[in-house]
């Protein structure tokens, strides 16, 4: 019962969220094609929400995958430091002052993708150095890439203009403003994308969630499969984090407490993980546009201001066990 | 561990220290660990093999279950030695399930399929494991140290239905417990600094035992029958 009325309470948000921002909206003239309301609703509020709700998705989707083949709750793309990688790559393209290169597409989405991407590539190249089974080696690892990150970008920081650091900092801080269509549209095929890989490999999951070794022996070709859902997920944080800049602690928190309202095996949360992922996500969006501040909050620290806790709380109970 | 060579045509049990190389050799033969050298499958060389071949013609069983998932349900777990037979990207079929139920009757565990594997005691999670291997429906069953966990009365369970299994599987055991390697009755291959020395039968005398160990034994009482 209670799973029902979360379920209807996020269909609720999702509803609603449209409607709250820093322009209250008169609802009767949304449809009136040619309002400054229409536009306001249709190309920045709507593809807002779409957006919102696809990041949620591709963030929780790659956080359960993280997790799965690691084999442990801490293990996200942010907390290996996929995200500061795509950070520092943003901050590059910034401070060297590039603008659109091709196709539309700017710099410093391409270097923030390019950093992401790059970053798992040296994660799975570094691992390989790691014995199999100390996969929070690997956590360790990818503290340290963040740590190491972090000071390159002071140091972009440090020779960057006033102008080119407040850009920088607005970008690291995640936002999900969006206009128009093409951002939700791209993000929404690469949803579809991770959630269909995860989807179609989630037999091998399940194995490979017991033990690696258990997994080969029951024939699944364990590396290729971990290497080529490691790449499609990688890939879809990379366009996210390109155009919203990181938002952590999505991946950590939805899968854990979708783990927790359906304690079923794996197969059975994937679907759920994804619409609660960006369920909620649309949840925080509309909280930070609903404070009415002076703009509204970024969503990166919302995120964070719940999930620092979280993570804490994580690890605690961890350490119990 | 160095200059092995074995042909194993039949049940077999394998001793020895710890470090002595069983386990390794067990990888091996199961594609898990490096080698040098040849193993053969039923005249096949195993790199021959595709890795879903391979499970359909051994398995291997862990001393102990390592798990992620803490929902996993019983059937659920007995249901992944199917995976070798099952289509890609399709769901276990109605068979597998069947299969599933068969081999859980097989081994008296019935009343344990709802529950989750993570909550089961270490001997409940032995008897799952083995039945994972036997819904695996392989010709050879390696077992690692089955008792390696389990106290007296487990360990006489575990060892029964090991001994019961010798009809339908090849059995590989590796084991310490010098009792289950008695009641099983196979025949047994000592390994000590690295290379082997093969044993028919009659193999239980202190004298091989002390060799073996290094420890002094007085002779071994057996009561798992």
């Amino acid at each position: 019962m209670i799973k029902f009325f979360v379920w209807v309470f996020f269909l609720g948000v999702l509803v609603i969220s449209p409607f709250m921002g820093a322009v209250n909206l008169d609802v009767a003239s949304i449809f009136d094609a040619d309002s400054l309301t229409s536009t306001i609703f249709f190309d920045l509020r709507v593809p807002r929400v779409l957006f919102a709700f696809f990041a949620g998705s591709v963030l929780a989707l790659s956080g359960l995958l993280f997790q799965t083949l690691f084999r442990n709750a801490l293990m996200t793309p942010y907390t290996l430091g996929v995200s500061s990688g795509a950070v520092l790559g943003a901050g590059i393209a910034i401070k060297l002052g590039l603008g659109t290169l091709f196709f539309g597409i700017g710099a410093v989405s391409l270097f923030g993708f390019l950093g992401a991407v790059f970053t798992v590539f040296l994660l799975i190249y570094l691992s390989q150095f790691l014995r199999s089974a100390q996969h929070e080696s690997l956590l360790l690892l990818g503290i340290a890439l963040s740590l190491f990150y972090s000071a390159t970008l002071m140091i972009v920081f440090y020779l960057g203009s006033a102008m080119q650091n407040d850009m920088l900092i607005r970008f690291t801080m995640g936002s999900l403003s969006v206009i128009g269509w093409r951002d939700p549209i791209l993000l929404g095929f690469i949803a579809l994308m991770v959630f269909g890989s995860v989807y179609a490999y989630r037999f091998e999951l399940q194995l490979l969630s017991v033990s690696e070794d258990q997994a080969t022996l029951k024939g699944v070709n364990a590396p290729r499969v971990t290497l080529g859902l490691l790449i499609a997920s990688s890939l879809g944080i990379g366009v996210l984090v390109s155009v919203s800049g990181p938002i952590g602690f999505v991946g950590l928190i939805v899968p854990h407490v979708v783990a927790k309202i359906y304690p079923t095996t794996l197969s059975g949360r994937i679907l759920k993980t994804a619409l609660f992922g960006g369920f909620f996500l649309v949840l925080c969006d509309t909280v930070s546009r609903a404070l009415q501040t002076q703009s509204e909050l970024p969503i990166g620290i919302v995120t964070a201001l719940i999930g620092g806790p979280f993570f804490i709380y994580l690890i605690i109970t961890k350490a119990h066990k | 561990m160095q200059n092995v060579s074995l042909e194993v045509q039949n049940h077999l049990t394998i001793l020895g220290a710890n470090g002595s190389g069983k386990s390794t050799l067990a990888k091996a033969i199961c594609g898990l660990v490096p080698y040098e050298g040849e193993i053969k499958l039923n005249a096949r060389n195993v790199e021959e093999l595709s890795l879903k071949e391979k499970a359909k013609t051994i398995s291997y069983i862990p001393a102990k279950l390592e798990i992620y998932d803490n929902f996993i349900r019983v059937e659920e777990f007995v249901l992944l030695g199917r995976f070798p037979y099952k289509k890609s990207f399709f769901d276990y079929s109605k068979e597998d399930k069947n299969i599933v139920e068969e081999t859980l009757e097989f081994l008296k565990i019935s009343h344990l399929k709802e529950r989750s594997v993570s909550s089961l005691s270490s001997g409940e999670q032995q008897l799952t494991l083995i039945a994972q291997a036997l819904a695996q429906r392989s010709r050879i069953i390696i077992f690692d140290e089955p008792t390696a966990n389990l106290d007296p009365s487990n360990s006489k369970t575990i060892a029964q239905r090991i001994k019961g299994l010798k009809e339908r599987c090849q059995i590989v055991l590796i084991t310490h417990d010098l009792h289950l390697a008695c009641y099983v009755d196979s025949p047994i291959l000592f390994i000590k600094e690295k290379t082997g020395r093969y044993y028919e039968r009659e193999f239980f005398e202190d004298a091989t035992l002390h060799e073996l160990y290094g420890v002094e034994f007085s002779s071994l009482a057996v009561k798992y029958d």
